[in-house]
C-alpha cells in the first residue's frame, strides 16, 4: 500500500494535464508574473505577498498544462514526504502524510466557476507553499537546542514568517511550539519557545500596522483565500484550515501513531489514509461538462482558433445528444455565435446547434460579462465595453494576462500606440506572452497593417457604427443583440450586415429580419443565399402570407421540404416545451431555424 | 599600506567617475526625454528630475551644470543624487547636456536649461484611483513631499471595507493648504464627510431631508467656518467606440453651505432646472463663483437618458454670488462668463491666492472635463475681466483639476497627456505677466514610473504640510464612528 504514494502523484498529474487542462489554463490566464522590479514590488505591501508572488510565479507554467501540473504534484510529494519526514510517521501509516495534500487537491480542483472568484495572486500554488513554509519552520526550530537561540529565531521566524508568508507562518510557529514542548529533549527550551511564538504571533499582525492598507480583521488571516463577490467565506478557506488543523495536531498525534506501528490497526488507518486521499478530491472534484467546453471555448477564442471552438460545441452537443434535459449555457451558445461569425459559417451553422440557457453550476452572482465580457465586446467591435470589463477584472482580481492581452489589442484597434505600448510592454516582461507581444509591437502605429490583420482585420468593419454612449447593466447579451438590432449606420460594411441578420434572426421579428436581410444582400451580393437565411425568409414570408416573397425569392427546394416536414411533425406534437421538442424531433428537423423559432423560447439572457 | 590605499582608492574612484567627452561632433535637435523636462522653469525646492533618454545611441553621459556645482551621469536613465541636485537648485539655472555615442564617436545634442524659480508648497496630496466605471475597491489618498520622492497613504478604503461591503472615498480638500483642518468623503459602508477640525477627527452627514444629497464638491471658505458644497445625483455611462471612455453627467445638482460651528447645512442654489456645481470661493471669501447649466427636461430615468442623449448641448456657464460672511447673507446671481454663447462648457473655476485670477477647464460641453479628450484651460483676469485660452498648458488631451500654491507663484494639474487614458500630475509656473512655464511631471524617484503605473492620479491639492493624523486613526475613527446628522437651515438673502 505504501506504493501509493508515488502512484497517486502520478495518476494526479495524468488527470490533471489531460482531463483538467482547461481548467489549469484558465487559473493561468487569470494569473500574472512578470520579470519586472517595479511589478513585483507591489508584493512587499503586505503580509504574505511573497509567498503569494511565488505563488505567481509558479502559476505561469500553467501555461503548459502538463508543466504547471507537474510542478504542482511535485510539490504537494514535497509536502507529503516532509510530513512523514518531520513526524516521523512510520512507514506502514505513511498514507497519512498525503492527507494534507488531498485537501489541497480538493481545494483547487472543486473550484469551478470560483476560479473567477478568487483576488488573491498565486492562490492555485498558495495553500501548498503556505503549508511547505510552516512544516520547514517546524523543523528549523526543531533542530536549534540553545534557549537564547530558540527565543530569537522563533520570534524572528515568527515576524519574518508573518511578513513572507502570513497565516501558513503563524501556523508553522505554534505547530513549532507544540511539537517542541512536546519532544524536545531540551527542557529549558520549552519557555523561551513558547515566549518567542507568543510574541511572534500577537506582535507581528500589529507590527504591520501603521503601514498597512488593508482591513485590519484579517490580521491573523491573511493569505487565506478572499473573494470578490459574496460567497460563504468557509467554502474556500474550510479546506485550508482542515490542513492547517492536521498540522497542528499531527505533533499531538506523532507519539500515538509511533505506538500503532505494526499492530493490525495501523493497516486500517493506513486503508482509511489511502481511501480518504482518494475520495475526497474525486467525490468533490468540480465536474460540469458545460463549465469545462466554457473553459476550452474561452481559450480557443483567445487564440483566435475559431473552428476549434465550433468543434467544441459539436462535441459537447454530440455527447449529450440523447439527454432531452441538457442544454447549453449562454455563455456556450454567445461564444459559438462568434466564432461561427469569425468562421464565416453563421449562414450556414446559425441553427445546427442546440440552443438554450442552463443555468451555471454555481452558487453565487457571477456577472456574464466578468467570464466572458471582454472577448465578446472586443470581437464584436465595441471597444468602450472591452476597455471597461478589462478595468473592472483588474480591479476586482488584479490585472492578469488576459486583461492586459485585451487591453493592448483595444489600443490598437483604437489606434493608441502610446497606450498600446503600455499594456504590451507588461506582457512583454512574461516568459509566455513575451513573442505575442512582440508581434502586437509590431503592429503599433501602423494602422494599415492592423486593418489587413487578424484579429483586427474582422473587427475593424464593424466599428462602423457612430459613437454612442451606453451601458450593459443589463447583461452583455441583452446589449449585442440590442446593438445590432438598432438601426443600421450609414457606411455599415457587409459584416456588419451579415452579423446585424443573425441578430435578427434570433430575436425572431419578421420586420427587422426583412430589413437586416435586404441589407445583407444589398452590401454582401452573395452568388447563393445561405441555408438558415433561406429558411428564415420562407418561414416569416409563410407567416405572413406574402405570396410574392415566396415567388420570388430563390429558395431551394430542400427548404420547403424540410419546413414541410417539420410542420407535418409539429402538427402532431402540440404544446411541447423546448426539452419535450428536443427529445421528438430528430436532429435534421431540430437543427432548423424552424425549431428555433418555434420551440427555443424564454431564454434568459445575463 | 592604510595611508596608501585612501589616495588609491580616491584615484580608482575619479578614474571610474565618468566624464564629459573631450571631443564630439553636434545634434541640432533636443534629446528626447521622459518626462519632458526640457527647457523648463521649475522650483527650488523641488526633487531631482529624474528622466530617461530616449535617442538611439550605445551609451549616454549627462553633464548636469549650475553657477556652483557640475554633475556627470552615465547611462539612458539619469537618476540624480539628492544632494547634489540641492547644489544645483541652488543657482538661477541649470544646463543640461546629454551626449550619445554611436559609430565609435560622441555627439552633443542640443543643451537644455531649467529654471529655478519660486519655492512650491512642500506637499501636495491626490486620490489613485483605478480608470474604471463601477467597481472601486482600491482608492486611496496618498500625500507626496514635493522635495524628496517620500509618499505615504493619508487614507485607503482597503483599510476600512470588506469582501461585501464597499466603501468609496472622494475629494479631500484643506483649509488654506493646512492639514489641521480638512475633509474627505467616505461613502456607503461607514459613510459620512470625514472633517478634521483644529487636529480632531468628526464625522458629519450632510444629508438632510431639504437637500439632494451628501455634500459633494467642496470649498472651504478661507477666513470663516463655512464650507460650500455640491449636491449632486451622478450618473456614468460608456462611449461604445470613441477615445473618449466614460460620459459622466449630474441629472440634478445643487450648492449647499455647511456652517461648521452650527453643523447645519442651507442651501446656497437650488433651482431644479439648474445644475449647479463646483464652488469656489474668491480670495477674500465675499464671493462664491460656480458653475450652471439649465436643463428643463422630465425626471427619473426618463431624464436621465434624456441628458445622456442631448449631452453635447451641455454648456456650463460660469456665475458668481456675493457673500458677507459675518451675516452669511447671499447677494444674486452674476454670470461672469457665458460659455454657451461660444459653444463650451466652463468647468472646476479656482480662484488664485490673491485674488487676481481665475482658472478653469473649458470643454465642448459636459460638467465633466477629466473624461473629454478635448478640455482645456482658460483664465480670467479678475482685476480686468478679460480672459484667454491657455495654450502653454493645454494638450491634445483632457487637462482637468487644478490647484493654486498656497503663494500663486504655481499650479498642479491633472491631465492626460501622456497616454490619453491615465490622468498624471503636471506644475506650471506663473510669471509676473499671467503667462504660465512649460509644464513638468510630478517628479519620480524611477523616471519609468509614469509608463509602469496603471492607476490615475487625481485631485491634486497643495498642502504646507503633511497630515498629521495617521491612515490608522482615520481607519478606526471612521469604523467606529457614526456620522452626525446636520441640521437644515434656511437660506438668507440680501
Amino acid at each position: 500500500m505504501a506504493k501509493a504514494r508515488w502512484i497517486l502523484p502520478v495518476l494526479l498529474w495524468i488527470v490533471l494535464s489531460f482531463f483538467s487542462n482547461e481548467f489549469l489554463q484558465k487559473v493561468e490566464e487569470r494569473s500574472f508574473f512578470a520579470f519586472d522590479l517595479f511589478w513585483l514590488r507591489n508584493f512587499l505591501y503586505k503580509p504574505s505577498g511573497i509567498l503569494s508572488c511565488c505563488g505567481a510565479f509558479l502559476t505561469q507554467f500553467l501555461h503548459i498544462p502538463w508543466m504547471g501540473a507537474l510542478i504542482w504534484v511535485l510539490l504537494l510529494t514535497a509536502s507529503a514526504e516532509l510530513t512523514r519526514k518531520v513526524f516521523r510517521i512510520p512507514n506502514n501509516l505513511s498514507l497519512l502524510s498525503y492527507i494534507p495534500a488531498s485537501i489541497f487537491v480538493t481545494y483547487n480542483m472543486t473550484m469551478g466557476y470560483i476560479v473567477y472568484n478568487l483576488n488573491i495572486p498565486g492562490f492555485f500554488f498558495l495553500p501548498v507553499l503556505g503549508y511547505l513554509w510552516a512544516i520547514l519552520t517546524l523543523s528549523v526550530l526543531r533542530k536549534i537546542q540553545k534557549p537564547l537561540a530558540l527565543i530569537m529565531l522563533t520570534a524572528l521566524l515568527g515576524f519574518a514568517g508573518y511578513y513572507i508568508a502570513g497565516f501558513y507562518a503563524i501556523v508553522g510557529i505554534i505547530t513549532a511550539v507544540i511539537d517542541i514542548v512536546l519532544y524536545s529533549n531540551c527542557i529549558s527550551c520549552r519557555i523561551p519557545t513558547v515566549t518567542g511564538a507568543l510574541a511572534a504571533i500577537l506582535l507581528a499582525p500589529i507590527a504591520f500596522v501603521p503601514t498597512a492598507t488593508y482591513n485590519l480583521s484579517t490580521g491573523w488571516t491573511i493569505g487565506m483565500p478572499e473573494q470578490i463577490f459574496s460567497l460563504s467565506r468557509s467554502r474556500m478557506q474550510l479546506p485550508i484550515v482542515a490542513a492547517m488543523l492536521f498540522l497542528l495536531t499531527m505533533p499531538l498525534s506523532r507519539h500515538f501513531l509511533n505506538k500503532l506501528s505494526g499492530k493490525p490497526l495501523s493497516s486500517i488507518i493506513q486503508g482509511l489514509a489511502l481511501a480518504v486521499t482518494i475520495a475526497i478530491p474525486t467525490v468533490f472534484w468540480f465536474r460540469d461538462d458545460n463549465f469545462k467546453a466554457e473553459l476550452q471555448m474561452i481559450n480557443a477564442v483567445d487564440n483566435l482558433e475559431w473552428e476549434n471552438a465550433i468543434d467544441i460545441y459539436s462535441r459537447l452537443q454530440k455527447k449529450h445528444e440523447k439527454e432531452s434535459s441538457w442544454q447549453p449555457t449562454r455563455v456556450l451558445v454567445l461564444l459559438k455565435d462568434l466564432a461561427l461569425i469569425k468562421a464565416d459559417k453563421d449562414g450556414q451553422l446559425a441553427f445546427n446547434f442546440d440552443d438554450g440557457s442552463k443555468i451555471q453550476k454555481r452558487d453565487f452572482n457571477l456577472p456574464m460579462s466578468l467570464q466572458i465580457g471582454k472577448e465578446l465586446f472586443f470581437y464584436y467591435g465595441i471597444p468602450g465595453l472591452c476597455n471597461r470589463w478589462c478595468i473592472e477584472e483588474s480591479v476586482l482580481s488584479g490585472w492578469n494576462n488576459m486583461t492586459y492581452k485585451y487591453m493592448a489589442m483595444n489600443a490598437i484597434l483604437q489606434g493608441n500606440t502610446c497606450l498600446a505600448m503600455k499594456y504590451i510592454d507588461k506582457l512583454g516582461h512574461t516568459l509566455f506572452y513575451r513573442k505575442w507581444a512582440k508581434q502586437q509591437l509590431e503592429l503599433c502605429g501602423n494602422n494599415s497593417f492592423v486593418s489587413t490583420t487578424s484579429p483586427y482585420d474582422k473587427i475593424l468593419p464593424l466599428m462602423c457604427y457612430d459613437d454612442k454612449v451606453c451601458s450593459d447593466f443589463d447583461g452583455c447579451e441583452l446589449f449585442l443583440t440590442n446593438h445590432f438590432n438598432g438601426p443600421s449606420p450609414l457606411n455599415s460594411t457587409p459584416l456588419y450586415d451579415r452579423v446585424a441578420l443573425l441578430f435578427a434572426m434570433k430575436s425572431k421579428q419578421s420586420t427587422l429580419f426583412w430589413t437586416k436581410l435586404f441589407l445583407y444582400l444589398d452590401s454582401n451580393n452573395p452568388s447563393k443565399i445561405d441555408k438558415y437565411y433561406q429558411e428564415a425568409a420562407y418561414l416569416f414570408s409563410i407567416n405572413s402570407r406574402n405570396e410574392e416573397l415566396l415567388k420570388s425569392l430563390p429558395f431551394d427546394n430542400n427548404i420547403k421540404n424540410i419546413y414541410n416536414t417539420f410542420i407535418d411533425k409539429a402538427s402532431k406534437v402540440r404544446n411541447k416545451n423546448n426539452e419535450e421538442a428536443r427529445a421528438i424531433f430528430p436532429p435534421n428537423l431540430r437543427h432548423t431555424f424552424y425549431f428555433y423559432f418555434y420551440y427555443i423560447n424564454e431564454l434568459q439572457m445575463f | 599600506m592604510k595611508k596608501l590605499s585612501i589616495p588609491a582608492l580616491a584615484m580608482l574612484f575619479v578614474a571610474c567617475s565618468p566624464k564629459a567627452p573631450a571631443t564630439y561632433s553636434t545634434a541640432n535637435s533636443v534629446p528626447t526625454i521622459f518626462p519632458d523636462y526640457t527647457d523648463i522653469t521649475i522650483p527650488c525646492n523641488i526633487a531631482p528630475l529624474n528622466f530617461l533618454i530616449e535617442e538611439q545611441a550605445d551609451a549616454f553621459i549627462t553633464v548636469l551644470k549650475s553657477t556652483s556645482v557640475e554633475i556627470v551621469i552615465k547611462g539612458s536613465e539619469v537618476r540624480i543624487p539628492k544632494s547634489k541636485w540641492n547644489k544645483l537648485t541652488n543657482a538661477p539655472e541649470i544646463s543640461v547636456q546629454i551626449f550619445g555615442y554611436t559609430d565609435k564617436q560622441w555627439t552633443a545634442y542640443k543643451p537644455f536649461k531649467m529654471t529655478i524659480s519660486d519655492e512650491i508648497d512642500p506637499y501636495i496630496s491626490y486620490r489613485i484611483i483605478p480608470v474604471a466605471v463601477e467597481a472601486y475597491e482600491k482608492l486611496s489618498i496618498h500625500q507626496r513631499s514635493l522635495t524628496s520622492f517620500k509618499e505615504n497613504v493619508v487614507f485607503a478604503n482597503t483599510m476600512v471595507h470588506n469582501n461585501s461591503q464597499g466603501t468609496c472615498i472622494n475629494c479631500h480638500y484643506y483649509r488654506n493648504w493646512e492639514t489641521d483642518n480638512m475633509l474627505f468623503h467616505v461613502r456607503q459602508y461607514k459613510g459620512g464627510t470625514v472633517l478634521v477640525l483644529n487636529g480632531e477627527l468628526h464625522k458629519v452627514n450632510m444629508k438632510t431631508d431639504s437637500t439632494l444629497s451628501a455634500g459633494v464638491y467642496p470649498a472651504w471658505h478661507p477666513t470663516h467656518d463655512y464650507i460650500a458644497l455640491s449636491n449632486n445625483r451622478t450618473h456614468q455611462s460608456v462611449h461604445a467606440a470613441s477615445h473618449d471612455k466614460l460620459e459622466v453627467l449630474d441629472d440634478i445638482s445643487d450648492l449647499i453651505l455647511y456652517d461648521i460651528k452650527n453643523n447645519t447645512v442651507s442651501v446656497i442654489e437650488n433651482d431644479s432646472c439648474e445644475l449647479e456645481n463646483y464652488p469656489a470661493w474668491s480670495a477674500d471669501g465675499k464671493k462664491l463663483y460656480y458653475v450652471s447649466y439649465r436643463y428643463e427636461g422630465g425626471y427619473g430615468d426618463k431624464r436621465k437618458n434624456e441628458m445622456f442623449l442631448a449631452r453635447e448641448d451641455f454648456h456650463f456657464n460660469l456665475y458668481s454670488k456675493s457673500f458677507d460672511p459675518d451675516t452669511r447673507t447671499w447677494g444674486p446671481v452674476v454670470m461672469e462668463y457665458d460659455a454657451a454663447a461660444v459653444d463650451s462648457s466652463i468647468t472646476w473655476p479656482r480662484v488664485s491666492p490673491d485674488g487676481t485670477k481665475l482658472l478653469a477647464c473649458i470643454s465642448t460641453h459636459g460638467v465633466f472635463p477629466l473624461d473629454q479628450i478635448v478640455s482645456d484651460y482658460i483664465m480670467f483676469d479678475l482685476t480686468s475681466g478679460s480672459y484667454r485660452h491657455v495654450d502653454e498648458l493645454n494638450s491634445p488631451f483632457a487637462e482637468s483639476y487644478h490647484t493654486w500654491s498656497s503663494n500663486g507663484k504655481w499650479i498642479v494639474f491633472s491631465t492626460r497627456r501622456e497616454d490619453g487614458v491615465h490622468t498624471r500630475l503636471y506644475f506650471s509656473h506663473i510669471d509676473e505677466n499671467g503667462r504660465f512655464s512649460k509644464p513638468f511631471a510630478l517628479p519620480q524617484r524611477d523616471p519609468e514610473f509614469n509608463r509602469e503605473f496603471l492607476y490615475a492620479f487625481n485631485i491634486p491639492e497643495f498642502m504646507k504640510e503633511p497630515v498629521h493624523i495617521s491612515p490608522r486613526q482615520f481607519a478606526s475613527f471612521i469604523s467606529s464612528t457614526e456620522a452626525t446628522r446636520s441640521k437644515y437651515e434656511s437660506k438668507r438673502e440680501k
